[in-house]
Parts: structure tokens; C-alpha cells; sequence
């Protein structure tokens, strides 16, 4: 769909959705580029209500003809919904469209945070570098905080599928290995061997069914120059699960973006001390070992799955290319690196 | 290297001609050239090596499946890996040797399979040979900019 178009589209969708209001317009609106598992779109609404001009800075995510990563837009929708307004600080959503009628594929629609980064790009310089430890210490309490939360409290336990303490790590591992047995297209023997490990050493039951962001990693918040973070994004991996694999995933080495400290940002110890005092929660190191080893599991299935979408042709988008050329051979080294044989 | 680089530099040349248009929105195109650049980067960092990285992985691939042939005790196992071993590189065309590069992993991950649940020394020895070696392809394989 051309931007013309999306923007017609889109601004009749939402008048249709705030009969108060009147001259509803989409304006400004700019593509954000880097995301590989749904497009995004920054843009401006503007209309008027009770003889008053009003405008307000939003987003839209919308599904790409074929994702990086194959997920359900309601459960990030409900994962962002069920903790706005918490501890956690993420954006107000506003709408969800699960069929193709209004704009061609799913999408949703919530407040844009302005005024804060995302992504690593200027982490690694002035004036964030002084920050980073700060980042750090708010970065894994606020994943503490995830992990103590109720899911059923927030209403995720009726949108999310339901797990066992005992049987999650199977459930995950059975998942990842198999997007692996159907995207790879080279052998892997590194992460075959891991996933044999896995299977062989299994970790203790999780100490509680949480929930599972998924893909919390440096990056994937806002954040400013004094190490504050204004809102958690990319839930759309977010399930039920061990808290421990947010944990694991945090510390995925090729996480640390070849930095000395896991995330690029702070020591392992501090990292798990602040997650246990948020979380309430223990990070014992065998069973957090599991989480790290299958960290690597899943990132290695993802990059895979990055190239095969890319080789299959029906998403020709570079993005899909950079993982599988950048960071294939990198996981393989985290996994080494996990099993202490880098 | 999956996508193999010819087909990603032929997508690439075609991108870049598209964003050549005039009508195309400033932040599309910045987001596009942008990731465009990273992978000529990486694909220009990649190529030069790629052929001698593929063909000394293989010989040592070939390697390391013959000495698996004398410690795997079923029959048609060690003649899989002494057939495999035996083999060479008949072309320097990168389709080529990733071919075989790929039929000696799936070879390589049968065999640590089959070495960690064989309890003997000479099993233990090739067990460590095997994860040194591919801790030294990976070396061999690590870009400049990789995380790890």
C-alpha cells in the first residue's frame, strides 16, 4: 500500500473510532526503520474536539507481508495494555485491527513517547556513556519488576498460553528447535550440540509462571541521558514462562554488543542483584546457565528464520539480511562462550 | 554466508536504483541506502576470505571425520565418514565448496553426537578436537564489528 494511501486509510479509521471529534487527519507521518518483524510508523493526529484544535504524537505498528518473527498483534497489544499504568512504563495503546480490511494486514495504534532514544546507536557515546551503569541497574529492575508480576492480576493469563513450572523449559526449547529443524539452511553444529546439552541437563522447575517479555535487550526501551527508561517496547515474543529466560535472554552475549558487561552496560553480578530485588526471585547460576545456553538456542533460531524469510523471496527487506550475516556466526560464539569452550 | 552474497549484491543493486527515483519518501530512503551500506560493507569484509575459509574448513572437517571413522563402531557410520573424508574440493566456486561445507557438518553433528555418548579415551580426545575446531572456525569466521 502506497503512504497516500495508508494515510487516507488510516485517518478514516480512526474518525470512525472518536465520533467527539471532528476534522480528524493523519499528518507527518515518517516510517521508523530497523524493526524486521513489523512496520512502524511515526505520525502526527490532529483534530478538533469541543471548538478545540488538538493534536497528539502516536504510532502505528503494522504487520509486513512476511515478519521475522511470526506472532499474534494481540498479545503484544495486551502485554503493552496489561502494564500501562504500573511500574513497568510502557506506551497506552489505543486500538487493534486483527484483520486486513483496514489498512491490508493487522495493526495497532498507540501513544508515541517523544523526546527519548531507541536502539544502541548512541549508547556507546558522550552523553550517554557516564549513564550506562545507572541504565544498567533501572534496565534489569525493571525486568525484576516483569517477573514479579501477577499474570492473572493483569488479565495475561487469559491471552496468553498456559504453562507448567515444570514443563516450560521443554515447551520453549520443543519451539525453538523446531523453527530451526524448518528454517535453517546451513548445519549448525554448535547449537546442535548446545540444544543436546539442554536436553541432557535440564534446569529446576521455574519458581513461578511469569511473564515473559521475550526480547528484552538493550535497545528495546527509550531512555535518556541519566540512565532513566521511559517505556519497554517490542513485546510481541511476550508469553508465559520461566522469569529466568528474560534473564538468560538479557545476558545472550551477542547482547553485550562486544562490550566488556552483559547488555553493554553493567557487571553480571549487579545486574542479578538488582533483578533479585526487584523480581523478589533467586537467579541460581546452573539454572540461569540453562536460560543463557537457551538464549542462544533462540536468538541462532531466529537469525535463521531472518535468512530463510529473506531466501523464500516474499520479504526482500535488508533487515532480514543483516542478522543472518552479522550475527549467525556471533551466536555460535556466544553459545561456545556459554558452554566455556571460547 | 546465507544469503550468499551475489544474490544479496543483485537485490541491492536493484534497491539502490529504486531509491535513485525522485518520488521516494526521505526517511524511506535514508533507512533503505542506510542498511543498504552496512551490507556492502559486510559483504565487502566477507568476500575476500570467503573461498579460503570454506576450503580450509573443509580439509579440516575431512579431517576430523576420518579419525571418527576409526572410533564410530558401526560399520555403515564409518564408511559414511571415510566416503566423506576421502573427498576434495573439486571447485573453488563458493556454491561449491558451501556444498560440501555443509554435507561435512551434517556429517561433523552426527559425530559429536555419536563421540558424547561413547565413553572411551580416544572418544574424549576427538570430543575436544571437535569443539576445538569449530571454535576455530568461528574465529576464522568473526567480523570485525561482531559482538562476540
Amino acid at each position: 500500500m502506497e503512504e497516500p494511501e495508508l494515510v487516507q486509510r488510516l485517518g478514516a479509521y480512526i474518525a470512525a473510532r472518536m465520533p467527539q471529534a471532528r476534522d480528524v487527519a493523519v499528518t507527518e507521518v515518517a516510517r521508523i526503520t530497523g524493526g524486521a518483524s513489523r512496520q512502524t510508523y511515526r505520525f502526527t493526529l490532529v483534530w478538533s474536539e469541543a471548538g478545540e484544535a488538538r493534536r497528539r504524537g502516536l504510532i502505528l505498528r503494522r504487520d509486513p507481508a512476511d515478519s521475522l518473527i511470526d506472532t499474534e498483534r494481540r498479545v503484544e497489544f495486551e502485554a503493552y495494555r496489561a502494564f500501562h499504568g504500573g511500574d513497568v512504563p510502557v506506551p497506552e495503546m489505543l486500538w487493534l485491527e486483527e484483520g486486513d480490511a483496514a489498512l491490508g494486514s493487522p495493526f495497532f495504534v498507540a501513544e508515541e513517547i517523544a523526546g527519548f532514544q531507541a536502539g544502541t546507536g548512541p549508547l556507546w557515546t558522550a552523553p550517554y556513556l557516564d549513564s550506562l551503569p545507572a541504565l544498567g541497574r533501572r534496565k534489569w529492575t525493571i525486568l525484576g519488576q516483569i517477573a514479579r508480576a501477577d499474570p492473572v492480576a493483569l488479565g495475561l493469563a487469559k491471552v496468553l498460553p498456559a504453562t507448567t513450572a515444570d514443563g516450560v523449559w521443554r515447551r520453549e526449547l520443543d519451539h525453538w528447535e523446531g523453527v530451526l529443524d524448518a528454517d535453517e539452511t546451513e548445519p549448525l553444529p554448535i547449537i546442535r550440540a548446545a540444544i543436546r546439552w539442554l536436553r541432557a541437563h535440564p534446569p529446576p522447575p521455574a519458581q513461578k509462571v511469569a511473564v515473559v517479555h521475550g526480547d528484552y535487550r538493550t535497545g528495546n526501551f527509550l531512555y535518556d541521558t541519566e540512565g532513566g527508561i521511559h517505556g519497554i517496547l517490542d513485546w510481541e515474543m511476550c508469553h508465559l514462562g520461566d522469569p529466568l529466560e528474560d534473564l538468560g535472554w538479557s545476558f545472550n552475549p551477542v547482547w553485550s554488543f562486544g562490550r566488556e558487561h552483559p547488555g553493554g552496560l553493567l557487571p553480571r553480578d549487579e545486574a542479578i542483584a538488582a533483578w533479585e530485588a526487584a523480581s523478589g526471585l533467586s537467579a541460581p547460576p546452573e539454572a540461569l546457565k540453562w536460560w543463557e545456553l537457551f538464549a542462544c538456542v533462540k536468538g541462532q533460531a531466529i537469525w535463521v528464520s531472518s535468512a530463510k524469510t529473506w531466501l523464500d523471496g516474499a520479504n526482500r527487506d535488508p533487515i532480514l539480511v543483516y542478522p543472518a550475516w552479522a550475527l549467525i556466526n556471533a551466536q555460535d560464539r556466544g553459545a561456545l562462550k556459554v558452554m566455556g569452550h571460547l | 554466508m546465507t544469503p550468499a552474497v551475489s544474490q544479496v549484491l543483485a537485490d541491492l543493486a536493484g534497491r539502490v536504483a529504486r531509491n535513485a527515483a525522485p518520488n521516494i519518501p526521505v526517511a524511506e530512503r535514508a533507512g533503505e541506502l542506510g542498511l543498504s551500506a552496512l551490507l556492502l560493507a559486510l559483504a565487502a569484509e566477507m568476500w575476500d576470505g570467503a573461498a579460503e575459509i570454506l576450503v580450509l574448513e573443509n580439509a579440516e572437517l575431512r579431517v576430523l571425520l576420518a579419525k571418527g571413522a576409526a572410533v564410530w563402531r558401526d560399520d555403515s557410520r564409518r564408511r559414511w565418514l571415510e566416503a566423506l573424508a576421502g573427498g576434495r574440493d573439486e571447485s573453488l566456486r563458493l556454491s561449491a565448496l558451501q556444498g560440501a561445507n555443509n554435507e561435512l557438518k551434517v556429517a561433523l553433528i552426527a559425530l559429536h553426537a555419536q563421540l558424547e555418548g561413547q565413553d572411551d579415551p580416544e572418544s574424549r580426545r576427538l570430543e575436544s578436537e571437535v569443539w576445538r575446531a569449530l571454535a576455530a572456525a568461528s574465529a576464522r569466521r568473526r567480523l570485525s564489528g561482531s559482538p562476540v
